[in-house]
């Protein structure tokens, strides 16, 4: 029972890694860049929904359209000043730009909020329902649909549409996007204010259950990055899997001496959330070690 | 402009002035500290030049280097009392140790997989740091931490301890200019830019990122150990993020390869936040902000910036070519000459279900010069990539007067004696023509056989290099482009400029890929003239063209692939009129053939 409890937290916080880890692919296949400032984007959102639930005290739920809005538009204004000025330079440039454009965001939200942790509005309601003897917090369960939800409509975004078609050719390759006619610059910075807009989402689900601070971003990006290379580099699914699974065994890592009764009370103490980040990072460098391209194998494109 | 007064030496000696005149300014203990400080972190970015600026790594390790330092001189100070002779080569010793083990997996990676993995292990070093309180004193650290001292005497606090560090800052700025002054700074130029160019010539890329990356934990290790000593406390701080942060934003703004931008970035930082304390978090929102600014505008950093301020205020040194020393003549390799000098058999590659070469045997003598021809992806430079070690063959081998280099490794085989050019030219831009054949000639004294002997000078093989390069460019009719960067030739100089720099490594076989590519007619006979003229040293070349006629003029032999396969060899006249070729190349037979 408490093994299917767990799950459920895994999953709710695995389902807002995705989305985190999902923006950032989604700008790697765009630009082949790694946007540093992703995590930080996850903070971004998340306060701007605390900032909005003071002014208007509502569920996240009703928030949850003007988190994607304000963040999105902060995802445009991303790509115009860290991005597009150094797209013809060396992709550590970007790199670089983006570290220094997650300083601002870090040292933006430190002077506006404070330091100390703060917790966004629940999506619809605090408290817990019962499924069957099973206790389940109705924040996890609104998460993961929530996060589904955005999953699902960014498949079809991609999948289904006319604009999908046109950033997933860009994607592709960008010399042959724009022979064809395909606005590559509209279509790189759509991309960045749809990652924006997925972290942000990522920092509203987030922010309720695990609190937020103004430096949690490196956190994020880090999640987003295992996941990435886990899932293999540029592959969308694979990021979901890939942040599936790590968030899961954040969960379950820490709780193992009660699911394993088994196991010796003295090395109890070495389990611990803490713990589970350097299993977690051993494991990372372990993966690249062994495979570095990843579990499911490198399609992202090279920048030659 | 007057060229009495040498400007550019004028420079470096008012910086030094000023920084001798700071302390004596600012002299309260509170001021001397933060002076201290400056020189600390200029240590630190001095050795992330290594890693980030020569060999073009974003590692984020090093503020894990410097703070794992920190902890070492700090638990052995505080903790066991031990002092500075013991505690300080420890602190350098191990951020190098964890600096070996973490290479292996992370070294080889490409620079996104790098960049994160090296924040991963630097983010294992804070929690460990935190977590294992017992002997790091957890989030709280460890207080204590004795001063700089032996033999029961500390170095007190002010100017003996300011002295000290930036005595030590002194020493590591020379070592850092010492190991890469002139070509050799060069031989990582040419690595960031073109690691394919780079194996090229013989230079071990792997070893040169692999000892950039020691050299760049040993600094951090100095760094960390000194900020230990000069605060008197470690907490976990030293490991958070924003270190590493500072020393990225000091080696962007200072300047990424230059000793001097170490300091530029290490005294802003530094002493900025100080003067602006008053603004408190929107200082730092300045400070992103700088660094963006930086990254755009001036990406080498205010190093650059002054460099190209004084370029146009006219103060750039004058420059004369050295004069030139011919190389050595090639001394003969002691193998019968019945072994030919390239034996290449059986060689098949397949990239997933295309076959790029099928089973092609072909051979090669001293002194030849062998046209390989076939139409378009018919395999030709797949097959000079398996030669010349950059792809691995499937199947089949190759030998080099009678060796088996067939898995070697580019540099090796280059080493050996072969050397190539590219279908897509691969020089440095930025460099000099001299400064691109330089750098393959020190590397190959530095390899081969031809290290100058009996000479006193420190520096006789970078004399000799530049000198020898000299030569080379004259051979090739290019001594007036000397000090032009290669960027800015044109196309027919910039193929004979790929030539000079692989007759640099002495080879006994040259590989072409398209020399007479984009190349009119006269660069077309210069270069034929030229090619010939190469081969009555004893070399041998093998020559990929699709220009038949540039061909016929110089070429011994022909050999004609057709989808992986050597359908036609031998005599040029004869090849041209095969059946079989003519078909590869037209489809169908024409009445004549080829043009």
């Amino acid at each position: 029972m408490l093994t299917l409890q767990l799950l459920v937290n895994g999953v709710a916080l695995g389902a807002a890694y995705a989305l985190c880890a999902l923006g950032f692919v989604l700008v790697l296949n765009a630009t082949g860049a790694v946007n540093f400032a992703q995590g930080d984007m996850v903070m971004a959102g998340g306060f701007v929904a605390i900032g909005l639930a003071n002014l208007w005290p509502v569920p996240g739920l009703v928030l949850l359209p003007a988190v994607v809005l304000l963040t999105g538009l902060l995802g445009l204004a991303f790509s115009a000043i860290g991005y597009f000025p150094l797209k013809s330079r060396p992709p550590v440039s970007v790199f670089i730009s983006t570290i220094a454009l997650g300083v601002i965001f870090q040292n933006v939200a430190m002077v506006t909020f404070g330091p100390e942790p703060r917790a966004t509005p629940p999506l619809l309601a605090a408290g817990n329902i019962d499924v069957g003897g099973l206790t389940i917090g109705i924040q996890a369960i609104a998460v993961v649909a929530i996060a589904a939800l955005l999953v699902a409509g960014q498949h079809v975004l991609l999948m289904r549409t006319r604009l999908g078609q046109s950033l997933r050719a860009t994607a592709q390759d960008r010399e042959m996007a724009a022979a064809l006619g395909i606005r590559v610059n509209l279509m790189i910075a759509l991309t960045f204010a749809l990652a924006a807009a997925l972290a942000g989402v990522a920092g509203l689900l987030l922010a309720n259950t695990y609190f937020i601070t103004p430096t949690d971003g490196t956190n994020y990006i880090l999640k987003a990055y295992i996941a990435a290379t886990i899932g293999g580099w540029g592959r969308l699914h694979g990021a979901i899997a890939g942040a599936m699974l790590i968030a899961v065994f954040e969960i379950m890592f820490p709780a193992l001496p009660l699911l394993v009764p088994f196991l010796p009370a003295a090395i109890h103490g070495m389990f611990s959330q803490t713990s589970a980040s350097i299993v977690l990072y051993v494991a990372l460098l372990a993966v690249l070690f062994l495979r570095p391209q990843g579990l499911f194998g490198e399609i992202a494109q090279r920048r030659a | 402009m007057s060229r009495h007064v040498p400007t550019s030496r004028l420079m470096p000696l008012a910086g030094l002035a000023c920084l001798v005149a700071w302390p004596l300014v600012f002299t309260s203990p509170y001021d001397l500290r933060v002076f201290t400080l400056v020189g600390i972190y200029a240590i630190l970015v001095l050795g992330y030049q290594f890693i980030f600026g020569h060999a073009g790594a974003l590692a984020l390790t090093q503020g894990a280097f410097f703070g794992i330092a920190a902890y070492v001189t700090g638990i052995l100070g505080a903790r066991f009392g031990w002092s500075f002779p013991a505690t300080f080569p420890l602190s350098i010793v191990v951020p190098v140790l964890v600096a070996v083990v973490v290479a292996v997996p992370v070294l080889r990676l490409e620079s996104h997989y790098f960049a994160l993995a090296t924040l991963g292990i630097a983010q294992v070093a804070l929690l460990i740091a935190i977590r294992w309180e017992s002997v790091t004193g957890g989030a709280n650290g460890l207080a204590g931490v004795p001063g700089i001292g032996a033999f029961g005497l500390v170095l007190p606090r002010g100017y003996p301890t300011l002295a000290f560090v930036w005595g030590i800052a002194g020493v590591c700025a020379l070592v850092a200019w010492w190991l890469m002054r002139d070509i050799r700074g060069r031989a990582f130029q040419l690595m960031r830019t073109s690691e394919l160019a780079a194996m090229s010539i013989g230079l071990d890329t792997a070893r040169l990122r692999f000892s950039a990356f020691l050299l760049s934990a040993a600094f951090a290790g100095i760094a960390g150990a000194l900020h230990a000593h000069t605060l008197r406390v470690v907490s976990p701080e030293v490991l958070e993020f924003h270190v590493m942060v500072t020393c990225l934003a000091m080696a962007v703004i200072g300047g990424r390869t230059r000793v001097i931008g170490a300091f530029f970035g290490a005294f802003l930082l530094v002493q900025l936040p100080e003067w602006f304390r008053f603004l408190e978090h929107y200082y730092l929102i300045a400070y992103g902000g700088a660094l963006l600014a930086m990254i755009i505008v001036a990406p080498d950093g205010l190093a650059g910036l002054l460099d190209r301020i004084g370029a146009r205020l006219g103060l750039k040194p004058r420059q004369t070519l050295p004069s030139p020393v011919p190389l050595p003549s090639a001394a003969p390799d002691n193998v019968a000459t019945e072994v030919p000098l390239l034996s290449v058999s059986g060689l098949t590659k397949r990239f997933g279900g295309v076959t790029a070469l099928e089973n092609v045997s072909f051979q090669v003598d001293r002194g030849e010069i062998v046209g390989l021809i076939g139409p378009n992806g018919s395999g030709k430079t797949t097959l000079v990539n398996i030669v010349t070690g950059l792809t691995p063959a499937d199947a089949g081998e190759v030998r080099l007067m009678g060796q088996d280099i067939t898995h070697d490794p580019a540099f090796r085989i280059a080493q050996c004696g072969v050397a190539r050019t590219f279908q897509l030219i691969e020089l440095v831009d930025d460099m000099t023509c001299l400064e691109n054949v330089a750098v393959a000639r020190l590397t190959r004294l530095g390899t081969g056989s031809g290290r100058p002997k009996g000479s006193t000078k420190v520096d006789a093989p970078l004399d000799l290099a530049k000198r020898q390069a000299a030569h080379l460019l004259e051979r090739l009719g290019m001594s007036d482009a000397a000090f032009e960067p290669a960027g800015n030739l044109a196309q027919g100089l910039r193929r004979r400029l790929e030539i000079a720099r692989a007759l640099a490594l002495e080879p006994r076989l040259l590989l072409l890929d398209e020399p007479a590519a984009g190349l009119n007619e006269i660069e077309q006979q210069d270069l034929a003239f030229r090619l010939k003229d190469l081969r009555t040293s004893g070399l041998a070349l093998i020559v990929i063209e699709h220009n038949v006629p540039f061909l016929m003029a110089i070429a011994d032999r022909l050999v004609c692939l057709d989808a992986g396969r050597v359908i036609a060899a031998g005599n040029p006249s004869d090849v041209r009129a095969d059946r079989n070729v003519i078909a590869a190349y037209f489809g169908a037979q024409p009445q004549d053939g080829l043009p």
